[in-house]
């Protein structure tokens, strides 16, 4: 069944799997999860002919796991997402019901854009946008295993990725590349108390192992596994929400993207959190359940910052734990209990929730479950997410051991992107970890490698302070647009306009400059702790709490009054400019070591270079990509790098002198 | 007796920064792919029982197989064997002795080692070295290079690299003994110890930032941060006011003779280091620039400059030589203030007034005059020239005089009352560079000051930001994290993420 057809590629009739008038594709995602949207619309919109596949149409786009969307660092993922013109944030603005800036008292450089999401009105404005994304086809099956042929010898690799097989005895469909998106479906398994079943979650059909298969032995590479868990969904009805503490939205909701000036619900409209918290007979049931608990007796590793209750529980026992009850959707009768997940027998979920007041009597829906899942250890991608040894493969989402639908969806839009470049013949592209988050993302995934689900914090970004939620777009709009080719004209000349608007507002804050004794008789009730004397420009005065762009611009309108519009921005900037100063030659220095490639050829055991065994072998492992990335790796000492620096530039100059005599 | 115990250890400190440039300039440019084999005398030069010759690099086992007879296999690693030593040229025995072969990377520079216990006569010594030199591949080693290659295959870190730099060009006793301490790892352990700290500080703040608005993380968690920060702050300051003790123990204490002209301040020198370094003549005026030397006094580096004597002056030379005068009085650790004592009242009540008065206009006195006092010592020259009664009431008065530096009474003609002065001057030594196995570790290097001075700022940049923005708070914490790790070694992301998954309960 397609949602859509492209008509280009599809006769009207041929309607059904297994009819595409088409078996060549520019770009195949399989996965209709955040990171196979992401992926399949990124991929499209660089300008391939885009096979989205997925095992259920009707799927796409579902939060499998908490209604909501953002938060401190993962906001951050969130608007740079939509800033190179993803759907999550749009998305995000249409389905939000309840929004928050965490973090405000902290500053704006670590406030967390959050939103609670209406499950249905998500998945609803996802597949109506991929519907109506031209060039995008999408398929319903299975996808059994990969097209694999010779590679290509002028590129890096050993084997060639060229399609996929389709379960059902379908013919296979070939593209130039292949964008893995499984979540957690590879070799996936579920886990209720004593009962283990196979699948990737409760209600859908388990993945063919073909493609397990595939990646393990046609490919070797190197596979871990990971764990994590859904808290049980409760009948609202039930709760005693007198009991808990109601958590009111923002007064003025903020939204997700930049092209948005509101969100679709209305302030007033939106629906509280609350909260409450766990007691010592939580505890209790956990501890008299655990000898029934499959999944917590395991050892594979689960995520520390988002663990079951049975495990917070016994790593940090006698304690109170906080649990919020979401709201699932303007229509729906559940709350979700974050911080409530758990793999216990259905019976003991309930008698655990029940020690909880105000969920005394609290009914369950739909019980909690464990997740077990293969992960493709990540320091086998390259930068564009690419398989380094199988062209034309790319990975993204909890398939390279993340957890969380912001990291999904970063890396499907990256893997979109580069997938459709490599189809097109167009250069692969880096992302910069002084660029976005999504640079620190994929770089901390492909040097660093994952132990347990890898999530987004602020503290991961060395360059906070420039790396903020507000200014992604300019950041990366226009380089989206310019070089990456996924960016719309329409998001383009915003993002210029906000740049330009910014540049010529701060120059003329700079034009304004007077000593602080004089701006305090011209703003009246601001007070400057500078020496009298010092001179301050309009920009320098933002830094000080208490002045507002709006109280500049109506002491100078005649130069300032236009750039109203800015004015929190301007703000921002004015706070945090001396700080980005400093940074800025930091982040020089970054790029520069991000610049100096490293050949992926090497072998680092025999390089005839100074090196001690520990640092041959972690480079042999890593085989990283830029002396950036080595720099990173642990147990690399700084004079490792300068071996490997001045071998870089040996070569370079070898290679250099080696075309003069060509 | 005394003049026998001052050596010049200029030589040493100009190995020393031949040794620091080397390491820089073969960190930054030079230095790829270590093929040569370099050998050195590793035990000091001169007549000694053993004598160590060190062979590093891949043609160690090539030196074993040709000078010691053990061509059909090399000893076990580790393991000293009593070989013959001959010249692979000519096959004469030039000694016999202990050879060891320390197989890289498990070696003090991480590659293929060999190491001589030889007989420490001239003669054998010269004869091995002589010998080594013919083996193909193999010279003798730069100074500084086994440790520079000791440093490329990561076996030591900056601080304990630049403890054994010192170490090898540590001529003075005590320069030695903290050079060792310095190896030892006890530098290393208070900056660790720091580093672990901000670490830590860091990490509550970051958990602060990144998970308080889901979990139960106390604003108190940054109260506790504050406190630490506080406490750290005030020990890396009291670290820095060490009075630059150690620092001064590495570069030499910077000694100024400065005074009036022909009051004899360069036949002092010359008298201190036993040669006529500066021109000495019955002029006024001869010397005009700063005429420098190096001293070893009871075993503290001295760095000694002879300076123009101050007056007005209309010659633009001697002006310029005035100036620099002043410049170097300025940054001394020491003043030597050599007065004329015939030039001394004869009323001995006046002599404190006459001093007081001679020594503000030589001293710089715009800031504070009694801090220049106290780090100025008084000479009294020309006492060959005083009655036997003028020096004894002199020696009295000035001994009650209140507020005036300690004075010797001396003559640089004759060298009467030089023991009396060097006393004194060995005294203040003591205090200004510490003795370096006595109360706690100081600072060595002016690499690790700045990284401390940077920390420090960082730290009160948390401070300001503290209530203002979060954000800007955690960065000072970071800039301070990252400044000790110049010293220490970086600390990543993960370790400070480790910190927060252990101190915290974090369940989002």
């Amino acid at each position: 069944m397609l949602l859509r057809r492209s008509k280009l590629l599809l006769s009207p009739s041929s309607r059904a799997a297994g009819h595409l008038v088409c078996r060549y594709f520019d770009v195949i995602v399989v996965g209709g999860g955040h990171a196979g949207t992401e992926a399949a619309a990124a991929a499209a919109r660089v300008g391939a002919e885009t096979l989205l596949i997925t095992q259920k149409i009707k799927t796409i786009g579902v939060l499998s796991c908490n209604p909501s969307l953002g938060g401190v660092g993962k906001g951050h993922l969130v608007r740079e997402v939509d800033a190179l013109d993803g759907l999550c944030g749009r998305a995000g603005d249409w389905a939000g019901i309840h929004f928050s800036i965490l973090n405000r008292s902290k500053g704006p450089a670590v406030w967390g854009p959050r939103a609670q999401l209406d499950r249905d009105r998500y998945r609803e404005f996802i597949q109506s946008e991929l519907l109506s994304t031209p060039r995008l086809t999408v398929l319903e099956g299975a996808v059994e295993g990969l097209l694999v042929s010779e590679p290509n010898p002028d590129q890096p690799g050993q084997i060639k990725v060229t399609g996929v097989r389709i379960a059902g005895g379908a013919q296979p469909i070939n593209a130039k590349s292949v964008i893995l998106t499984t979540g957690t479906f590879l070799s996936g398994a579920l886990f209720m108390g004593q009962t283990v079943s196979q699948g990737g979650r409760m209600g859908d059909p388990p993945s063919c192992s073909g493609l397990s298969h595939t990646l393990r032995e046609t490919l070797g590479l190197k596979i871990g596994r990971l764990r994590t868990g859904t808290p049980p969904r409760i009948v609202k009805d039930t709760v005693q929400l007198s009991l808990t503490k109601v958590c009111p939205g923002d007064k003025q909701p903020t939204p997700f993207s930049f092209l948005n000036k509101e969100t679709r619900c209305k302030p007033e409209e939106q629906l509280p959190c609350y909260l409450t918290h766990t007691t010592p007979g939580v505890e209790r049931v956990v501890k008299e359940g655990l000898h029934l608990n499959a999944h917590i007796q395991q050892d594979t590793k689960g995520p520390r910052y988002c663990p079951s209750i049975e495990s917070r529980v016994l790593r940090f026992p006698g304690r109170e734990q906080q649990v919020w009850l979401e709201p699932e959707g303007v229509a729906s009768d559940l709350l979700y209990p974050q911080g409530l997940s758990m793999t216990l027998p259905p019976e003991l979920q309930l008698r655990l929730i029940r020690e909880i007041p105000a969920l005394k009597q609290a009914e369950i829906r739909t019980p909690g479950y464990g997740v077990q899942y293969d992960f493709v250890c990540p320091t086998q991608l390259s930068p564009s997410l690419q398989v380094k040894k199988a062209q034309g493969l790319f990975l993204a989402g909890q398939i390279n051991g993340t957890t969380g639908y912001e990291e999904a969806a970063a890396q499907g839009l990256w893997a979109g992107v580069s997938a459709a470049r490599a189809a097109l013949s167009l250069p692969l592209l880096a992302l910069s970890r002084t660029q976005s988050y999504i640079g620190v993302l994929i770089d901390d995934l492909i040097v660093q490698g994952v132990t347990e689900p890898y999530r987004m914090f602020t503290s991961r970004a060395e360059f906070r302070i420039v790396l903020r939620s507000d200014n992604a777009d300019l950041r990366l709009s226009t380089r989206g647009f310019e070089e990456m080719g996924c960016v719309s004209m329409q998001r383009y000349k915003e993002a210029v306009r906000m740049t330009d608007g910014l540049r010529d507002a701060m120059a003329a804050l700079e034009s304004i400059s007077m000593s602080c004794t004089k701006w305090m008789e011209k703003l009246g009730q601001i007070h400057l702790s500078k020496t009298k004397s010092a001179k301050l420009n309009g920009l320098e005065l933002l830094e000080y709490k208490d002045v507002t762009f709006e109280m500049l611009a109506s002491a100078f309108p005649g130069c300032l009054s236009a750039y109203l519009e800015f004015s929190k921005r301007l703000k921002i900037e004015g706070l945090y400019r001396p700080h980005y100063m400093m940074q800025e030659q930091e982040m020089e220095r970054v790029r520069k070591d991000e610049n100096l490639s490293l050949p992926q050829d090497v072998d680092y055991l025999t390089l005839p270079i100074s090196l001690s065994m520990e640092a041959r072998e972690v480079l042999d492992r890593a085989k990283p990509h830029t002396l950036g990335a080595a720099t990173r790796l642990p147990g690399i000492t700084p004079s490792a790098i300068v071996h490997l620096l001045n071998y870089v530039r040996k070569t370079d100059k070898e290679r250099e002198q080696e075309r003069v005599h060509i | 007796m005394f003049l026998n115990s001052i050596a010049v250890w200029r030589i040493s400190s100009f190995i020393r920064k031949e040794f620091r440039f080397n390491l820089t300039k073969n960190l930054c440019c030079k230095g790829i792919y270590d093929a040569d084999t370099i050998f050195a005398l590793s035990s000091g030069h001169g007549m000694c029982g053993v004598a160590v010759v060190r062979v590093s690099g891949p043609a160690s086992a090539l030196v074993l197989q040709s000078m010691a007879g053990l061509s059909r296999g090399l000893p076990p690693p580790r393991t000293a064997v009593l070989r013959n030593v001959t010249d692979p040229r000519s096959q004469e025995l030039l000694d016999r002795g202990l050879v060891l072969w320390f197989p890289g990377p498990r070696s003090f520079t991480g590659e293929d080692s060999a190491e001589f216990h030889l007989h420490g006569g001239a003669a054998v010594i010269t004869g091995v070295l002589q010998a080594l030199g013919s083996v193909p591949g193999v010279r003798p080693a730069e100074a500084g290079e086994f440790t520079r290659r000791a440093f490329h295959a990561g076996k030591l870190d900056l601080t304990e690299v630049e403890g054994l730099g010192d170490l090898i060009h540590a001529e003075t006793e005590a320069q030695r003994r903290q050079a060792l301490r310095q190896m030892e790892g006890e530098l290393s352990r208070l900056y660790q110890g720091w580093s672990q700290r901000l670490t830590r500080s860091l990490a509550h703040m970051e958990a602060f930032i990144d998970f308080s608005e889901d979990e139960l993380i106390e604003e108190g968690v940054l109260n506790e941060v504050d406190l630490s920060v506080l406490q750290l702050q005030r020990e890396i300051e009291g670290h820095l006011q060490d009075g630059r003790r150690a620092e001064r123990l590495r570069s030499g204490v910077q000694a100024v003779i400065a005074g009036a002209t022909n009051a004899g301040k360069s036949s002092f020198l010359n008298l201190l280091c036993q040669r006529p370094a500066a021109i000495v003549s019955p002029t006024a005026g001869t010397t005009r620039d700063v005429v420098e030397t190096s001293l070893n006094i009871g075993g503290f580096p001295v760095v000694l400059s002879d300076t123009a004597g101050l007056r007005d002056t209309g010659d633009s030379v001697e002006m310029e030589g005035v100036r620099r005068a002043k410049e170097r009085v300025q940054l001394a650790d020491v003043t030597l203030v050599v007065v004329d004592s015939t030039q001394l009242p004869q009323n001995y009540q006046s002599v404190q007034n006459f001093l007081t008065d001679h020594l503000r206009s030589i001293l710089p006195n715009e800031d504070d005059l009694t801090a220049s006092l106290q780090r100025c010592l008084l000479v009294l020259n020309k006492r060959d020239l005083l009655s036997r009664r003028t020096v004894d009431g002199l020696q009295k008065s000035i001994s009650q005089a209140e507020g005036l530096p300690l004075a010797s009474l001396l003559s640089c003609q004759t060298g009467d009352g030089l023991d009396d002065f060097l006393d004194v001057f060995q005294d203040r030594m003591r205090t200004l560079c510490g003795d370096p196995l006595v109360g706690s570790v100081s600072l060595t290097q002016a690499r690790h000051r700045c990284h401390l001075q940077q920390c420090v700022r960082a730290l009160s940049q948390y401070h300001r930001y503290r209530d203002v923005d979060l954000a800007l708070a955690a960065e000072g914490l970071r800039l301070a994290l990252t400044s000790v790790g110049r010293i220490t070694g970086k600390v990543g992301a993960e370790q400070i993420l480790d910190i927060i998954f252990r101190d915290f309960c974090i369940g989002k």
